[in-house]
């Protein structure tokens, strides 16, 4: 369960958020909206990137904001980022075992999240990984010990098709193999219509629409955000 | 899905093992071949080479690591001495306590002095730790090193004798001092060496990757990056006082900006991204000025050799020589694998 | 009395000031910290200094001087500036430190280390101000350092040239778009701070001493000047060199501190850039 109340983010007359407050309860969960919509911010937001300037965070009943980023993290609120993260000098196993250490998590769990998302290749060094395998070892490192909430930022961008239908199935696992909730954020509208059973959209900072994956993309509020005020082709 | 079984290959466990024990002949070697190969001033340039190489390891350990630039080492290896110094007049502690003692009183320093600034990045970094450096030179030209007399300061003035420290026991002579300085050298290395391949080395490896991906795999940045630093601190206070024992007294004058300008030259251009680089850099800034003075180069034209391998590392080979060697190493161990498979 | 030391420190802090003005302007438009500037200023004040020891006129001298120093920066800056322009500024600076230590090393390798001076022309003329003896040198520096923070707030706000500076300073990349002559923008930073830190250089051998050490390490204040500017401010640089030079300068008469009060610049540094920086947030990027 992710919840947020109110929340705001404001510096130097910008609100990249804007009094946001909605709750996600279902497993697999979809963040969509236009570009500067503040998906990205509201990812930073909740991860501790960003202190608000108002409002509640809450995960599982817990209350995140006191939480300095790397304490959520082993609380369980894993994210990935945009940009692949994946640490070049160690090996995807080493890779893994980074989070591991601290999320109490042992070697044997590293091999099950490796063996999870697919990975073969456990010792190459990071810098000789595809894009492919990037990703997949920055989804070990979020399902390893012990997640609750997994925000994943773009999760197929720079992967073809068949990989991003690859990822796909392998995040529909997510929640019964870790009893975790997933949250993603992607332009792709087919990869969101596809794993996610809501969706919230944002835009200018504000939650415009919540719910069902499948009604949200024909709603015209949102269909409007996206391509402006013009009239809405059918 | 099916679930994949992952064959994680088995690392030989002899691997480690041996590479430790052909490091340790290689010492055990090299301290009785060099003394009694070459003369007693090469001797001691090797001597001060082992203790520079610690001190280059450090500073290596936080570039090469963390991609931290320390330009105030040097103040760090001038406090070891001073700790050291100041304790073997006062006290009469054996030595070993002595470098235990300057190690941990290093180690305390070098923290007070990292807590405000380890939130700091890259240039701004450089240039308090450049400020550091010259803010201690001042002092340690002000204070004077501790001679044997009385006080916090520990200075003897007038006609009160002043004293050399002496040396350990177990290392009396030239030949012997350089056994004592090659071992305390190698601990210190297994030290840091252990630090790399176990968990804070990997945590440093994230964190130097990206520290918000860092923090996003729970690592506290702050902690380990401290931690890095206390370990460097503690290895680079050994060293001083090792130094301290070397010559008996110290000299403010060897402890300048400068001075640790040029540490941080030799561990880019010896490799700051290895052990080896340490070495290589502590033979630089030691034994390579003796070589060019012994075939009457002039010794400031060091600091161009220097001046233009910095800029030639920072902007093409950050691996440095060590790098360059260890390329090369690999380079020869694929052919050979190639041949033996072939 | 204090008043003879706030004179020599005001002298000497406006050519901390005048270094650290010719260091920012070099970095705002190249992103090069140029740890260098101390060493080009030794190379200047000894080359003039030989070429008087060797007979020829004090003014041709100081101009071969300063020439010198234009034009090592300008090599530097041709060779090394595009070549370095991706990296971050911290390895720009630390290769400017190898660029001083080079010089640092020929120089002393030519000029061994006896002691020197170096005597400007307008040393023997002075004002008296406030009951204190002002040599037209000390006035001169403190001139020069007003006079150049004012005179480049002004070119790069009104000139064609200058508002390209500020442009190369935000965006290279996308300057070069634009079809603004990058290199050439480049060069006139680099060639100007160049001569600034030989005028610089010369000023501060005749006010303090001429050894390539201590000219060379003098980059360090101003390095503490740029932090008091934050590396952004023209005039707080001007203020910050003069801050710290009076500070220096000051604690001479009292025992107690004068051998401390050489650290003077350092602890202003590190006090300010750790206060500036204390609200440091991290960074979501990763490491190239």
């Amino acid at each position: 369960m992710l919840e947020v109340r109110d929340l705001t983010v404001a510096f130097g007359g910008v609100k990249p958020l804007d009094g946001v407050t909605f709750r996600l309860d279902d497993a697999v969960c979809g963040l969509v909206g236009p570009n500067g919509a503040g998906k990205t911010t509201f990812f930073n937001c909740v991860s501790g990137f960003v202190r608000p300037s108002a409002g509640l965070i809450v995960a599982d009943g817990t209350e995140l904001l006191a939480l300095t980023p790397h304490l959520r993290a082993r609380w369980g609120l894993r994210r990935t980022f945009q940009q692949e993260q994946v640490i070049q000098a160690l090996d995807a196993y080493d890779n893994v075992r980074v989070a591991a250490d601290e999320f109490g998590a042992s070697g044997h769990d590293v091999r099950d999240a490796l063996a999870f998302v697919g990975l073969e290749r456990v010792h190459r060094s990071g810098a000789a990984l595809s894009m492919l395998e990037r990703r997949l070892v920055e989804i070990a490192r979020t399902v390893v010990g012990g997640p609750r909430v997994i925000m994943l930022d773009e999760p197929g961008a720079g992967l073809a098709e068949a990989e991003t239908e690859r990822l796909v199935a392998l995040i529909r696992e997510i929640p019964a193999r870790y009893d975790a909730q997933v949250v993603l954020v992607d332009h792709d509208m087919e990869l969101v219509a596809s794993v996610c059973s809501t969706t919230a959209v944002l835009d200018f900072g504000r939650l415009i629409a919540l719910g069902p994956t499948s009604e949200m993309l024909r709603d015209d509020t949102v269909r409007r955000a996206y391509l402006g005020t013009e009239e809405v082709l059918a | 899905m099916t679930t994949l079984t992952v064959a994680v290959r088995r690392r030989s466990a002899w691997r480690p093992a041996a590479g430790v024990l052909g490091v340790v002949a290689l010492l055990v070697i090299v301290g009785f071949v060099v003394p009694a190969v070459f003369s007693v001033f090469w001797v001691r340039s090797f001597t001060t080479s082992a203790i520079y190489a610690i001190a280059c390891a450090g500073v290596g350990l936080l570039y090469g690591r963390l991609g931290l630039v320390s330009l105030g080492q040097i103040a760090l290896v001038g406090v070891g001495g001073w700790i050291t110094l100041r304790l073997g007049y006062g006290t009469g502690l054996p030595y070993p306590i002595l470098l235990l003692l300057a190690g941990a009183g290093t180690c305390v320093i070098g923290v007070m002095v990292g807590i405000p600034s380890l939130r700091l990045s890259g240039l701004n970094l450089a240039i308090v730790t450049l400020m550091f450096a010259g803010a201690f030179a001042i002092v340690f030209n002000a204070t004077g090193f501790p001679n044997g007399g009385g006080g916090f300061l520990g200075r003897a003035t007038g006609s009160v004798q002043r004293l050399a420290l002496e040396r350990p026991t177990l290392g009396r002579g030239d030949g012997g001092y350089f056994r004592y300085v090659l071992m305390v050298a190698a601990l210190m290395f297994g030290l840091l060496a252990l630090h790399v391949r176990s968990r804070p080395g990997r945590q440093w490896a994230a964190i130097r990757q990206s520290e918000a991906g860092a923090l996003a795999s729970g690592v506290d940045t702050t902690r380990s990056k401290l931690w890095a630093l206390a370990v460097v601190s503690f290895t680079t206070g050994v060293a001083g006082g090792l130094l301290a024992a070397n010559a008996g007294v110290l000299d403010p004058g060897n402890f300048g900006a400068s001075e640790s300008i040029v540490l941080f030259a030799v561990v880019l251009i010896g490799g700051a991204f290895s052990l080896l680089g340490g070495v290589l850099g502590g033979l630089l800034s030691q034994a390579f000025p003796s070589l060019l003075d012994e075939i009457g180069v002039n010794g400031n034209l060091i600091l161009l050799v220097f001046g233009v391998g910095l800029v030639h590392a920072v902007s093409t080979a950050p691996q440095g020589i060590a790098g360059q060697l260890q390329g090369l190493a690999a380079l020869v161990r694929r052919r050979v694998g190639a041949l033996e498979d072939g | 009395m204090l008043k003879p030391f706030i004179v020599t420190g005001l002298a000497v802090g406006s050519l901390y000031a005048l270094s650290g003005l010719g260091m920012l302007v070099l970095y705002r438009t190249t992103g090069v910290l140029n740890l260098a500037y101390g060493a080009l200023g030794a190379m200047a004040a000894l080359i003039s200094w030989e070429l008087i020891q060797q007979g020829t006129e004090q003014w041709p001298s100081y101009a071969v001087g300063v020439g010198a120093a234009t034009a090592a920066s300008l090599c530097y800056g041709g060779l090394l500036g595009p070549y370095l322009a991706e990296r971050e500024s911290v390895v720009k600076a630390t290769a400017s430190l190898g660029f001083a230590l080079a010089i640092l090393g020929v120089l002393n390798w030519y000029w061994t280390d006896d002691t020197r001076t170096l005597t400007l022309p307008t040393d023997t003329s002075g004002f008296d101000v406030v009951d204190v003896r002002v040599s037209t040198t000390q006035l001169i520096a403190l001139a020069l350092a007003v006079v150049v923070a004012v005179g480049t707030s002004v070119y790069l706000r009104a000139s064609g040239t200058g508002t390209e500076m500020r442009a190369l300073a935000d965006d290279r990349e996308l300057t070069s778009m634009l079809g603004v002559r990058v290199r050439r923008v480049e060069a006139l930073a680099w060639g100007v701070s160049g001569a600034l830190a030989g005028v610089s250089g010369l000023l501060l051998a005749d006010l303090t001493q001429l050894t390539a050490n201590s000219l060379t390490f003098l980059v360090i204040p101003a390095l503490a000047a740029c932090v008091v500017g934050r590396f952004r401010s023209l005039g707080w640089t001007l203020f910050g060199g003069l801050l710290v030079g009076v500070l220096e300068a000051v604690g001479t008469p009292y025992d107690w501190i004068a051998d401390y009060r050489s650290a003077a610049p350092f602890v202003v540094a590190i006090v300010v850039v750790l206060y500036l920086q204390r609200h440091k947030t991290v960074t979501i990027g990763a490491a190239r």
